[in-house]
Order: structure tokens, then sequence, then C-alpha cells
């Protein structure tokens, strides 16, 4: 078929465009990522059975993981629609690592040196669970997140999978933070951190493939 | 020659559902990815040509991609740039292929189409029969939705969804076929 044809079969009865409803269905996106994160969390992990008594910091990581994923989200709709400039959105996850590092050397500034190593690894002979768990929780929410992004036209795949990872990551570090038995400052603004770039990286390497359209 | 507000205006014009706009965009669209496909897969025309249509149905099947608040020209090229990294990622996994040479010259896009390596009306045979025939019907035998509804049986949604979704089908396809 010669290109002069396809442009006349391509415009030949067109419609109206329809519009692209991308807020609803990312808010739905959202919320049922979360949910499914949080469901995973009761049935296979179990909520701390101090929930009542540690209401406050496990509102506190769960703001922490909300925070981190609303700084990546914008990244997510920009990257739905080609061609738009990425700026400032790359600048405040940036913005946002930084505050997690500075968060972290505050909080171990503020322990005795001896306890230092536990409080940022999360007590004596613990180990942050959290970066091999929140990827798993994640894998849901980013499911559903690719499949949104299928609908769309992303073009940059790679930074468009990270995008989606570091956000599933964020969301399911919200549902986590219901599980999570380590409260301290240091050790959160570390490992959900690192928790969320594993995210990130993971959906980098899958994202070329499965983005395609 | 095109510039970026005359496209803007077309582009704009055809997503209200201007036939003719959206054919104007298409040709200027045409002949801007060829110069930019040429100048990218040096001595490599068909496989140019190839990547022209693809983008050029990319183009129209995720016209609802376009936002306004942005440059039109940003929109095509960052599609043209994505069929092209997509053709080289493909033609890598091609024992044949040559992507050496590749380089980034003039941009004139007073190139005369050539032929393409391959068919498209060829991968038509290929999609479910409801989209083909829609697609068949509508877009290539000029019927109407109308007179397609007639002829199928199908509803006049059930068509135009059909078209719809046959041409994000044929531009998958385009973008599999492994040229031997």
């Amino acid at each position: 078929m010669k290109t002069d044809h396809l442009i006349d079969a391509l415009a030949r009865n067109v419609e109206p465009a329809e519009k692209s409803r991308w807020g609803g269905k990312l808010a739905i996106t959202i919320v049922a990522g979360l949910g499914i994160a949080a469901l995973l969390v009761a049935i296979g992990l179990g909520v701390r059975p101090d929930i009542g008594a540690a209401r406050m910091p496990v509102m506190m990581k769960a703001m922490f993981a909300a925070f981190a994923a609303a700084v990546m989200l914008p990244l997510v709709v920009q990257l739905m629609k080609p061609g738009r400039p990425l700026g400032w959105r790359i600048g405040a996850i940036l913005v946002f690592m930084g505050i997690c590092a500075v968060a972290t050397i505050i909080a171990l500034m503020g322990e005795m040196p001896e306890r230092r190593w536990e409080a940022w690894m999360g007590g004596r002979g613990s180990a942050p669970w959290c970066v091999v768990l929140i990827p798993i929780l994640a894998a849901p929410c980013a499911a559903l997140f690719t499949w949104l992004m299928r609908a769309f036209a992303p073009t940059q795949l790679t930074l468009t999978g990270a995008a989606i990872g570091a956000v599933s990551g964020g969301i399911a570090a919200m549902a986590y933070a219901m599980y999570c038995p380590t409260d301290s400052v240091a050790f959160v603004a570390t490992w959900y951190a690192v928790a969320i770039g594993v995210c990130a990286a993971l959906g980098a390497l899958l994202g070329s493939k499965i983005l395609r359209w | 020659m095109a510039d970026e507000a005359h496209l803007k205006a077309l582009v704009l014009r055809g997503l209200a559902g201007d036939e003719a706009a959206h054919r104007a965009f298409l040709t200027e669209a045409a002949a801007l990815l060829r110069a930019y496909f040429r100048n990218r897969l040096r001595g490599a025309r068909e496989d140019a040509e190839d990547l022209v249509q693809e983008t050029l149905v990319a183009l129209h099947t995720r016209r609802d991609s376009y936002d306004p608040n942005y440059p039109l020209t940003a929109w095509m090229y960052a599609i043209a740039r994505y069929r092209l990294i997509d053709f080289l990622r493909r033609a890598k996994h091609r024992a044949h292929a040559d992507i050496d040479g590749i380089e980034i010259g003039e941009a004139d896009p007073d190139y005369e189409a050539s032929d393409a390596r391959r068919d498209v009306a060829t991968l038509l045979d290929q999609l479910p029969e409801k989209q083909r025939r829609a697609i068949q019907l509508v877009k290539l035998e000029e019927k109407s939705v109308r007179e397609a509804t007639l002829e199928t049986g199908y509803t006049e949604s059930d068509i135009k969804i059909s078209i719809h979704r046959g041409l994000k089908t044929l531009m998958k396809l385009m973008g599999q076929e492994q040229p031997t």
C-alpha cells in the first residue's frame, strides 16, 4: 500500500476524537493498587499486633510513603502523553531524595553513637525486609499502572517504567506501614526510600518490554 | 511549508472531526517524517517508508494523546522517535539488518515517497474478521459508517470501535512483522 493511500484510508470518515479522561482512571488505579496492597499485607503479613498503641507512628510512616508516591506521580502523568517536557518533575524527586538523606543523618546524629547502627537497621539482629517486601506488594499496583499507561502513549519506556515502579512502591509502602514493626525515622527514611528505588529499578528494566505499543 | 502553528491548527480541527484538516495534517506529517527517517536511516528508503507509515498510523490512532498545551511538533517527533527506536531494537534482532551509518542530516521534506518494504494491505488479513471488515468497508471502500452497518449488520458504534481497535492492532502488527 502506498503511503498516500494509507493517508486517505486513515482520514476517511474520521470521527471527533474522544477526550482522554485520565484523571478518573488514574484515581481508580491508585485506589485499587492501594487496596490490593493492603489486602496482601492483611492476609500475607498480618497487621502488627500493637496497631492500636502504635497508631501515630503507623500514620506517620503511611504519610511518608504517600508523600513519596505524590512526589513521583506528576512524572507518571507527564509521561502519559508524548512530547511534554519533564522539567521540575524530575527535580522534585531529587529534592525528595535529598530530604530523605538529610532526615536520616539528623535522626542518626540524635542517637548515641553505639546505638546508631541498630537505629538504622531497625533493631538488634534485624534487617530491612521492606526492601524485598515492598516491591512484592507493589507488583499488582504496577501491573494496574502498566495497563493504564498502555491506554495512553508513553514514548520513553524505560523512564516511564521507572516512574510507574516508584509510584507503585510508594503506594505499596503505605500499606506496608500497617505491618512494619520498626518506627525509627532513620530506618524509614532510608529503607522505604531504597525499597521505592528498587521498585523504580525493576520498572526501568521491564518498561521497554511491557509498555510497548 | 509546514510550520508549528499551521500543523497544530490542522490537528485541532482534525480532533474535532474535520476530515479534510486531518488528511492535510497526515499529508504534511508524512513529508516531514520521510525526511526525518531518511536522514536517520541512510540508504534504507524502504525501511524509512515503513516507518513513515507506522508513525502515521500511530499519530492517527493515538491522536487523542496530543496535549494542546504543548507544541504539536514535539508530540509528533516524540512518537516518530519512539517508532524509530522500536525499529532499531527490532533490527538488532535481525541478523542481516544494517544499523550502522545512521546519522543526522539536513531535513528536506521534499522527498518523493518511495515504496514501503511491507504492504499494509496484506497485514489487514491478519486482523480479526470484524475489525478487518470494518476497516475494509469504511476506510478502503469509501463507504459511510451507515452503509457499513447495513452491509454487516453490526451497530454503528460496533463499526467505529472495530475500526479503532483494528488500526491499533494493525500498528502492533507493523511493529512485529519481520521482513525477510
